[in-house]
């Protein structure tokens, strides 16, 4: 039973990581670089909620629009600003310019927060027993939350003509662009659909456990280990590595103990990029 | 007066030395090492470890180099495999583990709270020429690790790292062997930042995990692209540069006492983000140098 708490645990845990990996993925695929500052759009989009509900306003749904909006901006102006202009660079260039990114977002942050963490209050929620399985309410909202955003994305990937049009720029960039599809509107897309993303996962972070500077940045290592797990260009692969990943974390906690969380993430990333570097859902790719 | 300028001179030297190391591993071989850290961290631990344990100085700074070059032989088979992005996630991956592992493992390296009472060499000269003394060590590191990079990169296995960053599938065409030159380059970066590592943790006398967190391999890259990559002049003019800018913010709150001590320290980090962001778009060449690899 204490195993099981654990696994239920750790499916949110992989929601999380899921949603950030599914973030990465989708840069990594379109864009070609490893986003390091993605876990601060996640960051800034988390702050947002927390002033809102400092504001005054109690609604999750305002808080959760605050968040996206806060995150979706923030990344549309990395874009803009920044990333949009290293097209054709060597990856260093977008990778370094995105670590400078996340730490200018979040030495901004903890200049206007302070570094210590903040608490959401959240209303309490009845706790479920399932057959001596315990369910806490918020994380099952919470859950559903991040699955829901999880099918949203999928489906504008695979369902709507801009998914498409992502799709396969993806694929092929060059190809796309002579078969008409206009590059700049993919990209505004590509780029709101990561701040939505990481605006979700940065609020449900937040919610479960604290608000703090660091909070998206700490999950960029196992963000990244589910993305490259799941495969570079399979969001779906992300999530389920994602989950995967989660759930192994915390049924690994009573060995490893809490601090060495990270460092799985850091075996799981070596071993696949060692063993199996297109992931378990990609595709190979002739360079790694 | 004289012993802050000494001190920012120290760190200065300090920081030249990873500085070299990056460029080397980065600017000449281009590999992309985000892990820097974790080098000058081993070297700071393995230096005090050996020091507390044996009273020995110099068998300190022997083994920080030592165990710094033997702990690039994993990142070193790694780096054969991957390709220059994920060699990035990977290396900062690794940073983060032995800050872990330095910050766990209490028994050893003293959990949080570190290791205290780190022999400084020339102690007993007394305050002022302790310090001057100490900047002659670390300026005369400085030199020679300046000789050895130097003597390496204008050899032929100079051209040949160069040749690597540039095409590697040409190079191994031509029947030379990249994967051997690259670890040999990553060793020897390492070893050069373990010996920073030692002169840091000689020079402070305590070290905490605390020191080592990932910023520390950012104000490298920074120091880096600000000298320009692959010059070694630039290198050291990047780390003075950097540590002036680092230093020359605490003499803001001079001017504006109400700001707080934390607030200057996240305006710091900002400044540094910001800077390498406009670096990379409008300058990448840096101040002095050549062009960023492609």
């Amino acid at each position: 039973m204490f195993y099981l708490n654990l696994m239920v645990n750790g499916v949110v845990e992989g929601l999380i990581i899921g949603l950030a990996a599914l973030a990465l993925n989708l840069v990594f695929a379109v864009g070609r670089f490893p986003n390091a500052a993605s876990g601060d759009f996640m960051t800034i989009g988390a702050y947002a909620g927390y002033s809102v509900q400092q504001l005054g306003s109690h609604s999750a749904l305002v808080q959760g629009l605050a968040a996206v909006a806060a995150s979706v901006a923030v990344s549309l102006a990395s874009y803009a600003l920044v990333f949009r202009h290293l097209v054709g660079r060597s990856m260093v260039a977008p990778l370094l310019a995105s670590i400078g990114l996340g730490l200018f977002y979040r030495s901004i942050v903890s200049l206007l927060f302070g570094l210590d963490p903040l608490f959401f209050v959240m209303p309490p929620i009845h706790a479920y027993t399932v057959a001596g399985l315990r369910l806490q309410g918020t994380d099952l909202w919470l859950a559903t939350l991040a699955a829901a955003s999880v099918a949203i994305v999928l489906l504008l990937l695979h369902v709507t003509p801009i998914g498409r049009e992502m799709r396969a720029v993806a694929d092929n960039a060059l190809l796309a662009r002579a078969s008409g599809i206009r590059s700049r509107r993919v990209m505004i897309a590509l780029w709101s659909m990561v701040g939505a993303i990481t605006g979700i996962a940065g609020l449900v972070v937040a919610l479960r456990t604290t608000v703090n500077p660091e909070l998206g940045w700490g999950l960029l290592l196992p963000a990244f280990a589910a993305a490259v797990l799941g495969g570079v260009g399979s969001p779906a692969g992300a999530i389920l590595a994602g989950l995967l990943l989660g759930v192994m974390q915390e049924l690994s906690t009573p060995w490893l103990g809490f601090s060495y969380k990270i460092a799985l993430s850091f075996v799981v990333l070596t071993v696949v990029l060692l063993v199996r570097p297109q992931g378990l859902f990609g595709t190979a790719q002739v360079v790694r | 007066m004289l012993a802050y300028l000494v001190a920012v001179a120290i760190v200065i030297g300090i920081y030249a030395l990873l500085t070299i190391s990056l460029d080397l591993q980065y600017g000449f071989t281009g590999l992309v090492n985000f892990g820097q850290v974790a080098f000058y961290a081993l070297g700071a631990y393995a230096s005090a470890l050996t020091a507390l344990a044996t009273h020995s100085v110099a068998l300190g700074f022997v083994a920080a180099i030592v165990v710094a070059a033997i702990a690039a032989l994993p990142i070193g088979a790694l780096a054969l495999r991957l390709r220059e992005d994920y060699l990035a996630i990977v290396t900062l991956g690794f940073s983060e583990v032995v800050r872990l592992v330095l910050l766990n493992e209490e028994k050893l390296t003293g959990g949080g709270l570190g290791l205290t009472g780190i022999p400084r060499p020339f102690a007993n000269l007394g305050p002022g020429a302790a310090e001057i003394a100490y900047l002659a060590l670390v300026v005369a590191c400085n030199i020679v690790v300046v000789l050895i990079v130097r003597r390496v990169t204008r050899s032929p296995f100079g051209r040949l790292i160069r040749a690597i960053r540039d095409n590697e599938v040409t190079v191994a065409s031509l029947g030379k062997s990249p994967p051997a030159a690259k670890v040999k380059t990553l060793v020897l970066g390492a070893a050069i930042a373990g010996l920073a590592g030692a002169l840091y943790a000689h020079y402070i006398t305590f070290v905490t995990p605390d020191q080592y967190l990932p910023v520390v391999t950012f104000y490298v890259w920074m120091a880096s692209i600000l000298g320009g990559v692959s010059t070694l002049r630039g290198a050291i003019a990047g780390a003075a540069v950097l540590v002036l800018i680092l230093e020359g913010t605490r003499f803001v709150r001079d001017f504006f006492p109400s700001i707080l001590a934390v607030q200057m320290a996240s305006v710091r980090l900002a400044l540094v983000g910001l800077a390498l962001v406009l670096f990379v778009l409008y300058r990448p060449q840096g101040v002095f140098g050549r062009a960023l690899p492609r």
